[in-house]
């Protein structure tokens, strides 16, 4: 840094630069202005996107689930079968019924104590009996997961089984649902946030390990609100499960509440639910795709790949049943489900409909505060350069003298326009470096202000400070330039 | 060393055409000190601004240590102005705000190799500042030196990149008449102990009795060129 300071370029263009000292700052101001509000910009910018991005994940746009059995041509909105469903069940109903019931302790449910039903001969015929009412058997395994994965577009793939549990805390109990799920879910979950503890690792997984990751409703009803869960044992089919982790919501479009099947619910590896249930199906698989609009896309391979492992002829129905967010909107949306299905599945692209819906409100407002930024950025940066041009050219009339004397003593053109390029890029560069301490500042403004999140990456960081060192070079160009084509006699003469 | 044929060199004022220099023929030895002489207007400073490669000639050839240097590009005549040639100027030209040693580093910065290492150049530096008899100043900025103490940093700058040739346009022009005997001594004495070549514009006539030789300038032609027999001693007035 010493060296660099004594460098007779940035000897030279200190003294200079110190010279007309009180123009030189206000220029930097100038392009100080500039860089923080392109930071910022890019900020809002960069906030609204991981917002937008939180919520299509939230709303699981990008998440296709194939549940095994086809209900599609038989199921009737029945209690009885839709008792079954899971997610399907929720998503079948109108939200307003899902509130009033669920909330409410159910005190029995059929298998309520699965240990001793699965144990018992019949108990595996008579959930075979209900999925095969209901369109086919329990034909998903590991295998198709495993399948699934390879297909191109694919981002995450994770099997699941669920059922309806009780968990035990010594005398408390509280009744909810059970995922047996994949490591991957946190990663297809974007908008999960673990309040404690961690999700389970691969390790877990793979040895089928007696570990339970709480939904926050769940830890709040049984430990109470604010308690620390985690290295506590709960259980769940009269075994031991330790808590290792509590889930919650990452945003503010999801809160946790009681009956929801994110957060009301617990997570364990499916391979300790296949374990100590005594299983080797899947109820479902989800797959996330890379990019959301590729949904209908992948919808028809994966149908096409699943039909073919588990060979069913052409004029068969198949024995699984895909579901993307659009079958869902439109349900809830309040169609009938038969129709909302028969749509989502002859509609081609409905859920890129869907997905811009969203992302277009978001992306709407978070737009018309980038361009008022961009052209208040825009003008300080305009204003800044202008100002930078200005100096050099002062600098360059005032020095005219000087310039014809390093040219007398040796100096060529391009040194001299060096000289003053750099100059330019000094003002420009420590006016970028103040830009973006006030633009930082400013972004954590904004997001407390607004409620807008924003994100300063070091990537927009660099940037700026590029932009800034641009706009030094871009104005200080001409004036360098001329600097440098001086006829040294005529630079000498001048007074 | 310098081989002028047939110099000339127009400016254009308007419509109207200025003949600074009329065809100029002379040659200069090394080690020769050479005083130009002749009324103001006559082409003097022309002639030497082309003899420093600081301009070019309309017509006619330069040859400088045998190379013809009349038609060279500009950058390549930085580069013979810092390696071969020295300036002196009248209005002394030092850098403001700057130390003397700072300024007489200044042509290391423009050497053919870049910018000298600062050891070497503050080295160099002090030892054109010792020729001149300087040492005790280097620190000093231009405005806390004596007229004769600034014209004598320029003296080291234009010694620093160790020329063959040294130019000066009125040196004394802005020095009262014992600090130019001063002034004129240091030249005498590079010319006649280091060998190099010395011209020296001047409008007094004791001050171009130092040169070997005086050339007379008149309407952009040379109308005497006459050696001196012997250096006449200074003589105030
Ligand atoms: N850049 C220029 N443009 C036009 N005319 C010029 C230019 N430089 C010099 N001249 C003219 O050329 C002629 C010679 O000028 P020069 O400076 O060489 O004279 P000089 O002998 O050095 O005079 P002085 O003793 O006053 O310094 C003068 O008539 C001058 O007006
Ligand atoms: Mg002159």
């Amino acid at each position: 840094m010493k060296n660099f300071l004594r460098h007779p370029v940035v000897d030279t263009a200190i003294k200079a630069l110190s010279r007309n000292r009180l123009q030189t700052v206000l220029t930097m101001l100038g392009i100080a202005v500039g860089v923080a509000t392109v930071l910022a910009m890019m900020a809002v910018g960069a906030g609204a996107q991981r917002s937008i991005e939180q919520q299509v994940r939230a709303a699981g746009l990008n998440q296709i689930t194939i549940r095994a059995g086809n209900w599609r041509p038989k199921v009737t909105d029945s209690d009885e079968a839709v008792a079954h469903q899971g997610d399907a069940r929720e998503s079948l109903r109108h939200p307003l019924d899902r509130l009033n019931d669920d909330v409410l302790p159910i005190t029995f449910h059929p298998e309520d104590d699965p240990m001793e039903k699965h144990d018992h001969p019949t108990a595996r015929q008579r959930l075979g009996d209900l999925e095969a009412g209901l369109g086919s058997a329990a034909t998903m395994t590991f295998d198709d997961a495993e399948a699934l994965r390879q297909l191109p577009g694919v981002q995450y793939v994770a099997g699941g089984i669920h059922e309806n549990v009780r968990v035990h805390l010594d005398a408390k109990r509280w009744f909810t649902r059970m995922h047996g799920t994949d490591v991957m879910m946190p990663s297809i979950k974007r908008a999960w946030a673990f309040s404690s503890g961690r999700f389970f690792t691969a390790r877990e997984q793979e040895r089928g390990a007696q570990v339970v990751v709480l939904g926050q409703v769940v830890a709040d009803k049984l430990f109470g609100p604010g308690a620390t869960p985690v290295g506590r044992d709960v259980a769940l089919w009269n075994q031991q499960f330790e808590v290792i982790g509590v889930v919650t919501s990452a945003t503010w479009v999801v809160q946790p509440a009681a009956g929801d099947d994110q957060f009301d619910a617990v997570y364990m590896p499916y391979t300790t639910t296949q374990r100590l249930l005594n299983l080797s199906k899947l109820n479902d698989i989800t797959v996330t795709a890379e990019s959301s609009g590729d949904i209908s896309r992948l919808s028809r391979e994966i149908t096409k790949l699943l039909r073919v492992r588990h060979g069913i002829g052409d004029n068969e129905a198949d024995d699984f049943t895909l579901i993307t967010q659009a079958t869902k909107a439109l349900t809830t949306g309040g169609l009938p489900p038969s129709v909302a299905r028969a749509v989502a599945s002859n509609v081609a692209e409905l859920e890129k409909v869907t997905l811009e819906q969203l992302a277009m409100t978001m992306e709407r407002a978070s737009r018309t505060m980038t361009w008022l930024l961009a052209a208040v950025a825009a003008v300080s940066l305009l204003v800044g350069g202008i100002g930078i041009m200005n100096i050099t050219l002062l600098s360059v009339t005032e020095r005219t003298r000087e310039i014809g004397l390093r040219m007398a003593v040796g100096a060529r053109g391009k040194d001299v326009m060096r000289q003053f390029l750099f100059e330019a890029v000094v003002i420009s560069a420590a006016g970028g470096l103040a830009g973006i301490v006030v633009g930082m500042i400013a972004s954590i403004g904004i997001a407390r202000l607004l409620q807008w999140a924003t994100v300063v990456s070091p990537w927009s960081v660099a940037l700026a400070f590029g932009i800034a060192t641009a706009v030094g070079v871009f104005f200080g160009w001409y004036p360098a330039r001329r600097a440098s084509k001086l006829d040294p006699i005529v630079a000498l003469r001048r007074d | 060393m310098i081989g002028v044929h047939d110099l000339a060199k127009q400016y254009h004022v308007g419509d109207h055409v200025v003949h600074a220099l009329k065809g100029v023929s002379m040659a200069i030895a090394a080690a020769e000190f050479v005083t130009i002489v002749g009324p103001s207007g006559s082409g003097k400073s022309t002639f030497m601004h082309i003899l420093g490669c600081l301009d070019r000639p309309t017509t006619g050839r330069y040859l400088l240590n045998g190379r013809d240097v009349s038609t060279l590009p500009p950058d390549e005549l930085a580069r013979v102005r810092n390696e071969t040639i020295g300036f002196v100027f009248q209005g002394f030209n030092l850098l403001a705000r700057t130390s003397a040693l700072e300024n007489v580093e200044l042509p290391l910065l423009y050497t053919r190799q870049g910018v000298v290492k600062a050891s070497e150049r503050r080295e160099r530096a002090m030892r054109a500042l010792e020729a001149v008899g300087l040492t005790d100043r280097a620190d000093h900025h231009p405005n806390q030196l004596s007229g004769g103490q600034q014209q004598r940093v320029a003296i080291a700058r234009a010694l620093v990149t160790q020329p063959s040739l040294l130019l000066a346009d009125e040196p004394t022009g802005n020095l009262d008449s014992t600090t130019s005997h001063e002034v004129m001594e240091i030249f005498a004495r590079l010319s006649s102990d280091r060998g190099l070549t010395v011209v020296v514009i001047t409008h007094e006539r004791d001050i171009a009795a130092y040169g070997t030789r005086t050339v007379d300038f008149k309407d952009g032609l040379i109308v005497s060129d006459k050696a001196n027999d012997a250096r006449v001693p200074a003589q105030v007035g």
